[in-house]
């Protein structure tokens, strides 16, 4: 068994895309009940780390930011990771990174790096949190079978939140995020949100494993959501989900719905668009 | 599992080297309190203090303010820094720097009250997005708002997020119609209840349904029976749609929550 994380984002390294980071992690902090300051070092410190692979892990090319938040017993740890060089480059760069660094030291109660197996690096960040206990430790098989085999189109954001309180903090941020970079009207980024809650609310009953996935494309006035792995079933409940017994919101909410088979589960399939 | 590299620390490893240049203005500084050395160090450091401000109090506080107490961080810095101990000056004055913006953030009850600079912006983004909204016949993205306002996306979005959360502002008080008539809630919520009675519902859904207040029920009724937008929910009821966000999802939820404890 595994430790693994509450929240798992993995994003193409974009600029823009650390401000999707950020507020998850805002989530992250209204569900800890951070305070303003204790918040706002983690979201310095993080963005630093995002801002580090976004910059040099791929070089020239784009690869996965991938930020992973685990729960410690008094505070919570906070993993970048890249599959790049990562490393910090020396050399002309070496000011900037430096100052990068200094700023994550000083905010969080520890640092170290690791390297993953394929080369890339890892810097795990832990910060003290009063109130630890909103998150719960996980523990599970690895998640890598569902994700790796439905492949998400190239540039999607992909989450993985597990089922407590942090998934009704973070997903409804996350995709108001991304519907607003989608030129979505604020009635619209409302409705996502809204369609997150529910699927925030539902997902302990509704995950077949530990965690509810979401994989994020977006194009112009679009937003598709893959949402996966569901228990047999699932996936249509999810989908008329009543808001008083008479009206179905997500289905009111959303512009086409397709659940389908995938081995012993299934997937439910949303798109979302703001027509005006 | 990935294996651990060691590493003392990160500031102290790679952060910028201080110059010989440097360890001559501060000798002037610190031994001799040459006045022109310790402006040419606060020349230098000055785009290192800026980019600390600008990275920690993001969007919170006016900017001339945080460059304030960074700067005050930097003077300190340069006071105390050991220049024989060989460390490099930006791994010393980062932390005092920032040890003094955290401190300007705690002793002015930064932590425990709504950031003065967050609480006007939102208000601001919620004006700007009835007025929008009145103009265009549509509500607006948040591209455009942040285009009216000059203010970044992330502020924008920070800003609707705060609106959600907020119960401090002032967002119940009777809004101006399109039409430039003040309507209360009272008026519209009366006599719109009776048309909007709920029909067809199942004795536990009705039941549960009774906890929520005339207004919320009305709402939800046109959002997802009538399906109109947010803002023109928004029109008819005399509120901003903001509001209409923050009912329907409180609403929702409550209604989530009376079902479960049936």
């Amino acid at each position: 068994m595994a430790e693994l994380p509450n929240v798992h984002l993995s994003l193409p390294s974009r600029p823009e895309n650390v401000l999707i980071v950020r507020q998850a992690l805002n989530g992250v902090a209204a569900c800890l009940t951070l305070d303003a300051i204790a918040s706002n070092d983690l979201n310095t410190a993080v963005t630093e780390a995002c801002n580090n692979v976004v910059m040099h892990a791929y070089g020239e090319h784009e690869g996965a930011l991938e930020v992973d938040v685990l729960a410690l017993s008094d505070g919570v740890a906070v993993v970048v990771r890249d599959h790049g060089k990562g490393m910090p480059p020396h050399g002309e760069e070496q000011r900037q990174e430096g100052i990068g660094l200094a700023v994550i030291d000083t905010l969080a109660r520890s640092v170290g790096f690791a390297l993953t197996p394929a080369g890339g690096t890892e810097l795990r960040m832990e910060f003290d949190v009063p109130n630890a206990s909103a998150l719960e430790p996980i523990a599970g098989e690895d998640l890598e079978t569902f994700a790796a085999a439905r492949s998400g189109p190239a540039g999607a954001v992909e989450l993985r939140l597990a089922p407590n309180a942090v998934v009704r903090a973070v997903l409804p941020r996350v995709l108001g995020a991304l519907a607003a970079r989608a030129y979505f009207t604020t009635d619209r980024i409302s409705d996502v949100q809204i369609v997150a809650d529910i699927l925030a609310t539902n997902a302990g009953e509704s995950i077949r494993g530990t965690h509810l996935e979401v994989g994020v494309t977006i194009a112009p006035r679009k937003l598709e959501l893959l949402i996966g792995p569901l228990l047999t079933g699932r996936g249509e409940s999810l989908m008329t989900a009543a808001a008083d017994g008479s009206a179905p919101v997500v289905e009111r909410l959303t512009d086409a719905q397709r659940v389908a088979r995938f081995d012993s589960a299934e997937t439910l399939e949303l798109h979302l668009a703001d027509h005006r | 599992m990935p294996s651990v590299a060691t590493k003392p620390s990160p500031g102290a490893r790679t952060a910028p080297g201080t110059s010989d240049d440097s360890h001559e203005l501060f000798t002037r500084w610190q031994c001799d309190r040459d006045p022109h050395a310790r402006e040419a160090l606060v020349r230098q450091y000055l785009p290192l203090t800026r980019g600390l401000a600008r990275r920690y109090g993001r969007s919170s506080e006016p900017f001339e303010d945080l460059l304030q107490v960074a700067s005050l961080g930097l003077l300190k810095a340069l006071d105390r820094y050991d220049v024989d101990r060989g460390h490099p000056f930006a791994s010393f004055a980062v932390p005092t720097i920032l040890g003094e913006m955290r401190r300007y953030f705690r002793d002015s009850g930064w932590a425990v009250h709504v950031p003065r600079g967050a609480q006007e912006r939102a208000l601001k983004v919620r004006d700007a997005q009835e007025r929008l909204a009145n103009v265009h016949g549509r509500a607006p993205t948040v591209n455009q708002l942040a285009e009216f306002l000059e203010i970044d996306t992330e502020d924008v979005i920070d800003a609707l997020q705060a609106i959600q959360a907020y119960d401090t502002l002032s967002l119940d008080a009777p809004r101006p119609r399109a039409d430039g008539e003040a309507v209360a809630y009272g008026d519209t919520v009366g006599e719109d209840d009776e048309r909007y009675e709920l029909v067809e519902l199942d004795a536990t859904v009705t039941a549960v349904l009774g906890h929520i207040p005339p207004r919320e029920r009305l709402i939800l009724r046109m959002r997802f029976v009538e399906d109109l937008t947010q803002t023109e929910i928004a029109e008819r009821v005399g509120i901003s749609q903001m509001q209409v966000s923050r009912l329907l999802r409180r609403s929702l939820e409550q209604l989530r929550t009376l079902t479960r404890a049936d």
